[in-house]
């Protein structure tokens, strides 16, 4: 890696980010500053191991056994169901003791690695049967995911799949004809295929009636937002947290947290400091350094870069109230093994994607 | 370095890259689109909404409780306590720190005499699941404080509460008087909403159900305090952040004179009964008894079946005979009917008739019978009242003109208010033709003035009213509204118009009722008391016949109730009594030495 000064810029921007993530674990749980330092380190050294062990190991070796990789994490999504312990009426995690992981949130990179694997093979051409072929593809291995249940992870799943079709090229026709399927058959998907739990999720957020528990976390949520005011509570400040009225207050709705304590311009730092960090990864991955007829690193680089920036996203809505409420980790933020082992990888795979175009 | 490389030409490849460029661009737009929706959501939450929202959260974690006030002494006239609110200590589940395992098991130790571990842990169990601060154990006493202090530390998860509870002068003679507590409920309600300014009935658990309790219960009831504290969203953990101090409730004074009210308890024995004592210089009002009564601790705390019996008690401890019961009053009446015939000249003091024992109602052909066998020979007013002669009076009463007799009633506070303060009390009932309209059908006629002219038939009068007509007539006519704590201050009188000198004469014959020897009084020995009164017996059944009136004596509860009423000391009256012995037969024998006795303690002690 050379550092050049946008690099330097992403790297010090992400290391803020991380900084200003385990701060906020941190305030949340404020057990003891031993507790900061464990997360700081635990992301700082995750980010940095997994970076130089895929610095280390050739791209071309990891895509080979792109197919491998997805089947495996099938396999163990599946095997979670039936053995791995239940949080919440959905089972989806594997207890190590000292870290649970999510399998299914490893299927966006797995699922990515194939795509990717299965393209390189045909070119990146794209005819009829390996469109439908990768959708099928995508859809079934789904159904897992969703079956857990956990909707949201299986949705944003699919969603983040057809962005990675999307940016490999396929024909946009897909797209369109799969919108406007989508809202045609939304009504017919919404009675008979989703459980009572994800229906009232739904209906939580139609809904204006204030006693539902669901809504009544998004007010909380909102009402932590507004409580940071322009220059915020102050840091271990947030009385949503301290008073417990915030439910998930580690987890998914960590950043109403943030926003509390450190205000709008709070929020603007991180923003910012997103905002740059995704704009010059995807820049950076896009850039042309020397044209090879393999696009797999552009489309790894841009891809993952993209997934770290609408899941971030993807939370602030949801915890802003602008989309219903699915259990979407904040990269960085939410303490939870996966998500950081996950983001970890995605920086892992933009870094060596880029040092791969070198 | 790559394995695949294809061979496809620039132009295709370029293709490629830059639909991939393209589409890249369009997701970062996207992505850039977003985040200025997100920036502009949080503006809009955190400054435009901030303050409202803020609020809200401020909402969420304040919270204020109430702390129950300290309820106001009720004091006799001189000064004894005869209720008043004590702090009582309970045990509490603590919901912070919850109770171990451990902590249970030490706790029901301490207190095995009154608990054990299974039931605690129930407790325990039930109270952290509601998460409510359940209480354990109540009303524990101060060795049994102590004990629990000493071993705090093993009893983690259970605090001390502080309250109040009502206790009450145990002597059975204040029940009545005082009244009693009881927990709020819809007709309390709808009793205090409209008495009680700015009435709040979810801020009180109980309330005064009757007497003094009920009557003063704005001003016993005090202010409450209140306590703010900040709650977490579960409420198991509470920083209290300030206090305002309750304000007590006033105190009541009443009119009872302590040793007095227990005195004429006393002296009712295992007599069914009451006394009512009204003092002349305010109209208040020394002595309320009603016989039998209970302890008003008694009812605190008392299970539903307990409860049920003294309701279903035959000689009815809860009700108030002073203030609600209804008797005939008898000859006792016959006092107030002379100024009455006085006042209209249906007699003069001079007037004589002869009394065989007999009166002969010629209109109806009905033939009365007097108590006394044989009559009282030649009698005139005064030795009909000191003799109780039934046929002088009755012969009066079909002369009664039916306007101005229910006006005689009105104007001695028949069918009205007699007490303000006495609560419940009940009506005299003012015998009109509407009411015996509404209760027989028809109107007054003079056949039913025979029985009402000597007290009986359709009059009743309750113990409180008897005694405020003994202080009618003590006081010429001229009365008040007589009061437990407060009075109205209005000024009553009867509507008959006669001079000094027959008060002074009819003063005479109530004298002579008890000191001479042929009065119906004189078996009371009032020695130098100075009372006047006079005698009456309530006939329980209608008896027409001698033989049957033996055979009702048979039966205790059909004999007749004794009453006397009087006033003393008769040269400058200070006190006036009812006292009503039920089934006790003979006003002058049982009755009347009863009165004495009160009214003696009473002026002794001026």
């Amino acid at each position: 890696m050379t550092f050049d000064l946008r690099t330097t810029i992403l790297v010090f921007s992400l290391a803020l980010i991380i900084l200003m993530g385990s701060l906020t674990v941190y305030s949340v749980t404020s057990i003891d500053v031993y507790y900061f330092f464990r997360f700081l380190l635990i992301s700082i050294f995750a980010v940095l191991l997994v970076t130089l062990i895929f610095n280390q190991i050739n791209l071309n070796r990891i895509l080979s056994v792109g197919w491998v990789l997805f089947v495996l994490n099938i396999i163990i999504v599946l095997s979670v169901e039936l053995f791995g312990s239940e949080i919440k009426g959905s089972k989806r995690w594997i207890d190590f003791g000292f870290l649970s992981l999510q399998p299914s949130e490893f299927m966006k990179i797995t699922f990515a690695l194939f795509v990717i694997q299965y393209l390189r093979f045909y070119s990146f051409q794209f005819n009829t049967f390996r469109s439908f072929f990768l959708l099928g593809v995508l859809f079934l291995s789904a159904i897992p995911i969703i079956i857990q249940p956990d909707l949201g992870t299986g949705l944003v799943y699919v969603l983040l799949g057809l962005m990675l079709l999307f940016i490999c090229g396929m024909n946009k026709f897909y797209f369109i004809s799969m919108a406007i399927f989508g809202i045609l058959l939304s009504p017919i998907i919404y009675s008979f295929g989703l459980t009572a739990y994800q229906k009232s999720r739904i209906i939580s957020w139609f809904s204006s009636d204030q006693t539902l528990s669901e809504k009544w976390n998004i007010l909380q949520s909102e009402i932590s937002i507004g409580s940071g005011g322009i220059f915020g509570e102050g840091f271990l400040n947030s009385k949503q947290n301290e008073f417990n009225f915030l439910p998930e207050a580690d987890t998914d709705f960590i950043f109403s947290i943030y926003a509390e304590q450190f205000g709008f311009l709070g929020v603007l730092i991180i923003f910012i400091l997103v905002g740059l960090f995704i704009l010059l990864a995807t820049i950076i991955s896009m850039e042309q350094k020397r044209l090879t007829d393999d696009l797999s690193p552009y489309f790894l680089g841009t891809y993952f870069s993209l997934v770290i920036g609408f899941s971030f996203l993807l939370n602030i809505l949801m915890v802003s109230g602008l989309i219903p409420v699915v259990g979407l980790p904040l990269p960085f933020f939410t303490k939870g093994g996966s998500s950081l082992l996950c983001f970890s990888i995605m920086i892992g795979l933009i870094f060596s994607s880029r040092s791969f175009l070198r | 370095m790559h394995i695949h490389q294809s061979s496809l030409s620039p132009k295709l490849k370029d293709n490629r890259y830059s639909i991939y460029r393209g589409r890249t661009r369009l997701l970062l737009a996207l992505f850039i689109l977003i985040l200025a929706v997100s920036t502009g959501r949080f503006f809009y939450l955190q400054i435009i909404k901030g303050g409202e929202l803020r609020d809200l959260r401020e909402q969420n974690i304040n919270d204020f409780e109430y702390i129950y006030p300290k309820r106001g002494r009720i004091l006799s006239s001189d000064g004894v306590v005869l209720a008043e609110d004590r702090k009582i200590y309970s045990i509490a589940i603590d919901l912070e720190q919850k109770p171990s395992e451990r902590s249970i098991e030490v706790f029901a130790n301490i207190f095995s005499d009154k608990t054990d571990f299974e039931s605690v842990k129930s407790k325990v169990e039930q109270s952290l699941k509601f998460r409510r601060s359940d209480i354990v154990l109540t009303k524990i006493g101060q060795e049994e404080l102590a004990k629990f202090l000493v071993r705090g530390e093993d009893l983690i998860g259970f605090s001390i509460v502080e309250d109040y509870e009502r206790q009450y002068d145990p002597h059975p003679s204040f029940f009545h008087v005082l009244g009693h507590m009881g927990y709020l409920n819809q007709s309390d309600i709808d009793h205090f909403s409209p008495k009680i300014d700015g009435y709040n009935p979810k801020l009180w658990r109980k309330v005064g159900k009757s007497g003094i309790e009920r009557v003063y219960e704005n001003e016993l009831q005090g202010k409450h305090g209140t306590k703010f504290f900040q709650r977490n969203a579960r409420g198991d953990r509470r920083v209290i952040t300030d206090q305002e101090p309750f304000s007590e409730g006033n105190e009541i004074r009443l009119s009872i004179d302590y040793s007095a009210q227990k005195l004429a308890y006393e002296l009712m024995q295992n007599n069914k009964g009451s006394i009512v004592v009204i003092d002349l210089k305010d109209f208040s009002i020394p002595v309320a008894v009603s016989t039998p009564s209970i302890s008003a601790n008694d009812l605190r705390g008392i299970s539903t079946a307990q409860y049920q019996e003294l309701l279903n008690d035959p000689s009815r401890p809860l009700f108030n005979r002073a203030f609600m019961g209804l008797y005939p009053p008898g000859s006792s009446i016959k006092p107030l009917f002379a100024t009455f015939a006085l006042s209209n000249a249906y007699t003069t003091w001079e007037e004589t008739i002869f009394d065989d024992g007999f009166f002969r109602f010629e209109e109806e052909q009905r033939v009365f019978n007097a108590w006394k066998e044989g009559g009282h020979g030649y009698t005139d007013l005064s030795k009909a009242l000191i003799e109780s002669s039934n046929p002088f009076f009755m012969n009066l009463s079909v002369k009664y003109e039916k306007s101005k007799f229910v006006e005689l009633l009105e104007s001695s506070s028949f069918g009205s208010k007699l007490c303000e303060d006495c609560y419940p009390h009940q009506y005299s009932p003012l015998i009109n033709d509407s009411w015996k309209r509404k209760n027989f059908g028809k109107d007054l006629f003079k056949g039913d003035f025979i029985n009402l002219g000597i007290g009986q038939g359709y009059m009743l009068t309750t113990p409180l009213h008897l005694s405020l007509i003994a202080g009618i007539l003590a006081s010429k006519g001229q009365y008040k509204l007589p009061y437990l704590a407060k009075s109205n201050s209005l000024e009553f009188s009867i509507n008959v118009d006669i001079g000094e000198a027959d008060w002074v004469k009819l003063n005479q014959a109530l004298i002579d009722v008890v000191y001479s020897s042929n009065g119906t009084g004189y078996r009371i020995n009032a020695g130098n008391l100075n009372l006047a009164g006079k005698s009456g017996t309530a006939q329980v059944v209608d008896i027409s016949s001698r033989e049957e009136y033996d055979e009702v004596r048979e039966n205790i509860n059909l004999r007749d109730h004794a009453i006397f009423i009087g006033y003393a000391p008769f040269d400058d009256p200070r006190y006036s009594i009812a006292v009503i012995v039920e089934n006790g037969e003979s006003g002058g024998r049982v009755a009347g030495p009863i009165a004495r006795d009160v009214l003696k303690e009473l002026l002794d002690d001026i």
